[in-house]
């Protein structure tokens, strides 16, 4: 009889979370064929192999950790049991550290309420963080509010197939995060013309001069990769908030921050001379296909 | 007479809980529910811009965030109001907030149907099927979802309801694929939920026809009626609702008698040794949730469990799981009226208001979610949410237990106990916003 | 001087020639055979560099911007004060209008009089980009800095440069009891306290 593969032991652990990532990643319309590859040791809601008490008593295997929520270092018990206490035991023993989520990976939103304390795993905002060094070399960061399922499980099969992941400064997948939230959103022909949108509420017209859009300069695949198989923020003519930046959430996040009106934020790496430059010419042009509406219904 | 104290951890409810258990002669006498950690949402959006509240608050819950977007934004909107600034929202943009908040609720109770109720009743009774509920729970949410994000753009934390209307100018390409969606839905509950053509399980009106029930849910129906359960789990059988929807409009409902209801008696205060704060409305402890909405609207086989097992599990999970049958039904009717060529946000762009008060209410998965926010010079001076979970599990007050807590007691198994907590789909992150 | 370096010293100083008979008779009478004799080269030659009168309309105001534009980035790459800046651009302004006069008489009668000429390819603010460009990058960079008080774009630009233009205008009347110079501490005092944050 053949030995069975080794399956890898998945250990989804929460801190400080709303459990935005673990709904998000039961959107997977493949999340149990993906989930095959694994042995599922504990996740919040999926029946697994060990209750959240075996968990607790810090014994169960562990090869990749998941971890879901920002981290405090004192403060925050389960059953007793420092919640950090549980990390390091098992971000210790783990082959591969997953921090899924802006909160694990930079503090996130909870960081706000208590920022001396709470931190993401690895990273605080951009800084590193004490135990950076510790786990550098198994971590692979998952930063957006909430992680894309499909982020996500391109990771896990990644690992599950024993391929390396190529990874940026912080540790994240150059495949998900090369690109920006810009990249393939449906307004672009309106950011080529500078064209804002007149208001909420429509297809035409780019959300980045009034809007408060930060897809030009935040990384992330989300209109390469549609947000549950369908569409993104910026498609349905919300603006893009930067959940997957170290610093999110800002503030003012439906107003774009101007200088005298000219954009604070341009996009990534591009100098502001040769943005104004462009926007200067662009802008003097009045093209009759954008002052109407795409479509029209009597 | 001997008092004994237990304590357990229950998982796999949007979080953590631990029930401090305290038995006298065998029959629990009290239980203290405590939640993990305070994450202090209220105090984040101190200082932040009013419409803030529309990106910071869904991340207050992973399961019920559309819920908390469409409280936060008819807060604000409440605020302008009250500032003399009325918002007319066009009927398309009031029908697809609509259909949005239906296919969350929708998702919301499927996964607490197919994750906690089947697998820990099957467990509890010790009747494990080994069936994987959970491949039926993620088939229906991902796709109900799916509809949604065709809208919101995103499930979840969708932030697209702004004050005035939605973000998105949806074509009839995005609405045919919304019905298909939908449509692909109802049959799934058809042939797997219920085992009953919509229309057939919709004419259910009493409990004489419930045998009539098949697939899932009757099974869990039977697994209920056939071990001795259907009249357990009771409590002070008092119902309030603050939200009209199509499910109930708002009301309470104290021993069947039906009156009205005005938010500014609902108040809010810390309880001892819990990060979540207890809530009552004039003093005195309400149920809110799918029942509670089943009673305040009479919903005809609501009624007719009430009638036999008073505000028993058996009636508290009915309630909930009917709803999905209720909202597939409207999902349909909604997008099928949808004016596309109405505007989909009415307010003026250039509109700025930069002081007011206001207060959102919604109906959400577990209940009543309430949100009020104070605006001083276009920053929030104070925001408070009111969870439908902080409703259900307070602690209670000087001479009542909390509405959970006296489901629970005279239970005399942990087992037994937990189940009936599980009924109220607890939500402990909601809980300690 | 090689042949390209050569074909550009021509094009400008046929632009220069254009601006100063542009200046001494206006835009509408002066014509190509006046600027070709002037230059001492053929109309056929003239044509080598500018297609048309308009084309060099356009071509002039560009290289104006450009030129102004150049000093002014000059003034950005710099970490004076906003105040400092202002000092700065007004005395560039005010110097070009001493010493190139042609230049901002181009700009004021030609250019913002004759819209008609730069209605294509020169729409808005595609011909005086280079201008543009700075004056924008310095505003950025006073109100990121928190020097300048933040408010919409022309709000600020119609004050500084309408100002500027205001004043070269009298000049160019003859109406300015003194010389333009004189003007710049006054001026560019004003033109701070008009933008800058309010305690």
């Amino acid at each position: 009889m053949q030995n069975k593969p080794y399956k890898p032991k998945l250990l989804w652990l929460q801190s400080i979370t709303c459990n935005g990532n673990t709904h998000s990643f039961l959107n997977h319309p493949d999340l149990f064929s993906i989930l095959e590859n694994f042995e599922l040791i504990h996740h919040p809601t999926l029946d697994s192999e060990y209750t959240m008490a075996d968990v607790l008593s810090k014994n169960v295997p562990c090869d990749i950790l998941i971890l879901e929520g920002s981290v405090i270092e004192n403060g925050f018990k389960k059953a007793g049991v420092e919640v950090s206490s549980l990390i390091h035991a098992y971000a210790g023993k783990a082959k591969h550290i997953i921090s899924v989520g802006t909160c694990a990976t930079f503090g996130g939103i909870f960081k706000q309420n208590n920022p001396e304390e709470i931190s993401g795993l690895c990273f605080d905002l951009e800084e590193k963080t004490q135990h950076y060094e510790k786990y550098a070399s198994k971590l692979i960061s998952l930063p957006g509010c909430p992680v894309h399922p499909r982020w996500l499980s391109f990771v896990l099969l990644m690992l599950a197939k024993n391929k390396s992941i190529d990874i940026d400064s912080l540790h994240r997948p150059k495949e998900l995060y090369g690109y920006t939230v810009h990249n393939g959103c449906t307004r672009n022909e309106y950011f080529e013309w500078k064209i804002d949108t007149k208001n909420f509420g429509h297809k035409e017209g780019c959300l980045f001069y009034e809007q408060g859009c930060q897809g030009p300069y935040t990384r992330g695949s989300c209109n390469k990769i549609l947000w549950n198989d369908t569409s993104s923020k910026t498609r349905v003519g919300t603006p893009c908030f930067g959940c997957t930046e170290p610093n999110f959430p800002q503030q003012s996040l439906f107003t774009t921050k101007t200088n005298m009106g000219i954009p604070a934020k341009i996009p990534l790496g591009i100098s502001k001379r040769a943005y104004l430059t462009l926007t200067g010419v662009t802008k003097s042009f009045k093209i009759k296909r954008f002052s109407k509406d795409l479509l029209e219904y009597d | 007479m001997k008092k004994l104290q237990i304590k357990q951890l229950i998982e796999k409810i949007e979080g953590e809980a631990e029930l401090d258990f305290t038995f006298n002669d065998g029959k629990i006498e009290d239980v203290k529910i405590n939640f993990g950690f305070y994450r202090g949402i209220e105090e984040i959006l101190r200082g932040k811009t009013a419409r803030d509240a529309l990106v910071i608050t869904p991340r207050v819950c992973g399961i019920c965030n559309h819920a908390h977007l469409i409280a936060a934004v008819r807060a604000i909107e409440d605020g302008y109001a009250n500032a003399g600034e009325n918002i007319t929202l066009t009927s398309k943009a009031k029908d697809i907030r609509e259909f949005t908040l239906i296919c969350e609720l929708i998702q919301n109770h499927i996964k607490w149907l197919y994750m906690t109720m089947l697998p820990q009743l099957e467990s509890y009774l010790d009747k494990k099927s080994g069936e994987n509920y959970a491949i039926k729970a993620t088939y229906l949410a991902s796709r109900i979802t799916k509809a949604l994000a065709i809208f919101a753009g995103q499930w979840p934390h969708s932030s697209y309801a702004v004050p005035g209307g939605v973000t998105c100018d949806p074509t009839y390409v995005d609405v045919m694929q919304a019905q298909s969606l939908v449509d692909e839905c109802i049959k799934f509950f058809e042939r797997v939920v219920v085992g009953l053509s919509l229309d057939d399980y919709l004419a259910i009106d009493s409990v004489s026809s419930l045998h009539k029930v098949d697939g899932d849910f009757g099974k869990l129906l039977h697994l209920i009626g056939d071990n001795g359960m259907s009249t357990i789990g009771q409590s002070y059988d008092k119902f309030i609702v603050f939200g009209d929807s199509i499910l109930s409009n708002a009301g309470k409902s104290i021993v069947t008698n039906i009156s009205n209801v005005d938010v500014k008696y609902v108040s809010e205060s810390s309880q001892e040794g819990s990060v979540a704060k207890a809530v009552t409305y004039k003093n005195k402890l309400f149920e809110v949730g799918p029942l509670a909405r089943g009673m305040v609207a009479k919903t005809p086989i609501v009624k007719s469990l009430h009638k036999n097992y008073k505000d028993s599990l058996l009636s508290r999970v009915f309630a909930r799981v009917h709803e999905v049958a209720l909202l597939l039904a409207h999902s349909k009717k909604l997008l099928a009226k949808l004016q596309l060529d109405e505007l989909s946000c009415t307010l003026d762009p250039h509109s700025k208001l930069d002081d007011f008060e206001g207060v959102g209410i919604v109906e959400a998965a577990r209940g009543s979610l309430i949100h009020k926010t104070t605006v001083k010079n276009g920053l929030i001076t104070n925001y408070d949410i009111i969870t439908p979970t902080q409703w259900n599990l307070s602690h209670g007050n000087e001479t009542q237990q909390g509405i959970a807590i006296k489901a629970m007691v005279n239970s005399t198994t942990i087992e037994e106990a937990t189940f009936i907590f599980r009924t109220f789909d607890i939500c402990s992150v909601c809980t300690t916003q | 001087m090689n042949m390209s370096e050569k074909k550009a010293f021509k094009r400008e100083s046929i632009m220069q020639t254009a601006l100063e008979l542009f200046s001494l008779n206006g835009f509408h009478k002066t014509t190509i055979p006046d600027i070709a004799k002037k230059l001492h080269i053929s109309v056929g030659s003239f044509y080598n560099y500018f297609t048309s009168k308009d084309f060099l309309a356009q071509e002039i105001i560009k290289y104006t911007s450009e030129a102004l534009g150049e000093k002014i980035r000059v003034v950005n790459m710099t970490d004076a004060s906003a105040q400092d800046k202002i000092q700065q651009i007004v005395t560039i302004y005010f110097t070009m209008a001493e010493e190139k006069p042609e230049m901002i008489d181009y700009f004021l009668r030609v250019y913002l009089s004759n819209r008609e000429v730069f209605s294509e390819n020169c729409e808005g603010m595609v011909c005086v980009a280079g201008f543009i460009t700075e004056i924008m990058i310095f505003f950025d960079d006073c109100v990121e800095s928190g020097e300048l008080r933040n408010q919409d774009f022309f709000s600020a630009f119609g004050l500084f440069m309408g100002y500027l233009g205001g004043m070269v205008f009298l000049k160019g009347e003859g109406v300015l009891p003194k010389d333009i110079e004189l003007y710049i501490d006054d001026i560019s005092r004003n033109i701070y306290c008009a933008l800058k944050v309010q305690e």
